[in-house]
């Protein structure tokens, strides 16, 4: 059970997914503008994540089993790809309201390199990995992405109301914050179980 | 040899992929009735609300759905009504045609109570104490009919008061609900004249505190040779059918509060 705890923490905070190992910057910068959106755009993640970390975790199984792992990279953006086409369909049949709500993020997450990241990383970096630890990992990792934006995005609100000097205005400030909160995470990587 | 592994293992689950796709594609498919997308580009297009849904393409899904009638909407050319009706069947009913009209004429030449400063619109200033102005059914002229016309029908102009713009105004009846004082009123489209005083108090209180108030003399009942007005409760009321738009009651009010709409 304490595993699973550390393992919670660790993809959240101390290994957090954008600030920490710097993937997935692309939706961080790009749709932190406001928070509702943020936050949408945070839950089409952890969603694609959880179930994405499933998936691949049986491919890699069928790829040891045909000694295939050098096709990992490409057949996980395959079944990503795939993946998120189906469950696009499937939010679109059964849940109109949340197809809107998600919007154009569910199809933008497909070229999201954190998804990549989390089903690469959930087979190389474990020493022992089953089923649920992937499952977990994922939507914890989606956690962390959603905490990150979500910080970004209220930070942006508010910087729209300050006043900040000219040359700064607009991207630079922005990513100086980023920069800002990614050292303030690294502190996290102090932590001692 | 060795490249025809990879190829299968991709070729293999790509083939998967397409056929697990194909088959969801088919069996997801959300259906739409051609004729929502028909109606819709039918409608006025001005997401008025008018009907009560979230816009024309909500009206337009209702409507085919058979949840909603054509008569629901107020801002379509009856053409256009005509051509949805052919396509969902249905009757258009023929409804009586009315325009809106602000009934208050004070504004500037209306006292005020108190000079409201601080944020907000007819509502929030309606909250305090009645609104601003001495008369309490006087246009606060703060503009929340403008706000909320689609169409950019009713703007408060000059003399404080909201006026309507007959060319634009498509009858959808957002002023109306709107206005906290209840001032928008409808009257038949054949009317030309119409009483722009709202106050049914005695002459004496209306003229103190408004220059264009109708102080209840009931001139206008009198020079009006068609018994087309009638004193009620201090305020004329008009009876658009027998009146013959002779304007004789415009000229003849003190207040000049009975306008001349055309």
């Amino acid at each position: 059970m304490n595993f699973y705890i550390v393992l919670i923490i660790n993809a959240i905070f101390i290994n957090n997914f954008v600030l920490s190992q710097f993937l997935g910057i692309c939706p961080f910068l790009g749709v932190s503008k406001k928070t509702d959106t943020a936050l949408g755009m945070g839950f089409a993640v952890i969603f694609v994540m959880g179930i994405a970390s499933i998936i691949t975790y049986a491919m890699s199984l069928l790829l040891d089993i045909l000694d295939a792992q050098y096709l990992r990279t490409i057949v996980f953006i395959l079944v990503i790809a795939a993946l998120v086409q189906l469950v696009e369909m499937v939010i679109k049949k059964f849940s109109p309201s949340l197809y809107s709500a998600l919007g154009v993020y569910l199809p933008l997450i497909t070229t999201n390199c954190a998804v990549l990241g989390v089903a690469i990383m959930n087979v190389t970096n474990f020493v022992k990995v089953n089923l649920l630890i992937s499952f977990i990992n994922g939507a914890a990792s989606g956690v962390g992405f959603t905490l990150a934006i979500l910080l970004l995005a209220g930070i942006r609100e508010r910087l729209e109301r300050s006043q900040v000097p000219e040359p700064f205005k607009g991207f630079p400030i922005t990513l100086i914050i980023a920069g800002v909160m990614s050292m303030a995470f690294a502190a996290f990587s102090g932590m001692v179980f | 040899m060795e490249i025809i592994i990879p190829f299968i293992i991709l070729g293999g689950l790509a083939l998967i992929f397409a056929i697990i796709l194909a088959i969801a594609g088919i069996k997801l498919a959300v259906v739409q009735d051609k004729r929502v997308e028909q109606v819709y580009g039918l409608l006025s297009g001005a997401n008025c609300g008018g009907c009560g849904y979230a816009g024309c393409e909500a009206f337009a899904k209702a409507l085919v759905e058979g949840k909603a009638g054509i008569n629901d909407c107020p801002s379509t050319s009856k053409e256009s009504k005509e051509q949805i009706a052919n396509i969902i069947g249905g009757e258009i009913k023929e409804l009586e045609e009315t325009i809106v009209v602000c009934t208050c004429n004070g504004g500037k030449r209306c006292l005020d109570k108190y000079e409201y400063q601080g944020y907000g619109d007819c509502a929030s200033i309606e909250l305090l104490a009645g609104g601003r102005k001495a008369c309490p059914t006087g246009c606060i002229g703060a503009g929340k009919c403008t706000d909320v016309c689609a169409f950019h029908a009713v703007d408060i102009l000059g003399d404080g008061v909201a006026v309507v713009n007959q060319k634009k105004c498509t009858q959808c009846g957002n002023c109306v609900i709107s206005c906290p004082k209840n001032l928008m009123k409808r009257i038949p489209a054949k009317a030309k004249v119409y009483i722009a005083c709202s106050n049914h108090g005695k002459g004496k209180e209306v003229r103190s505190i408004c220059k264009v108030g109708c102080i209840g003399c009931g001139l206008c009942v009198k020079v009006c040779e068609d018994n087309a007005i009638t004193m009620v409760d201090g305020l004329p009321v008009f009876d658009y059918d027998k009146c013959i738009n002779c304007k004789k009651c415009v000229e003849k009010c003190p207040s000049k509060c009975i306008l001349n709409l055309d």
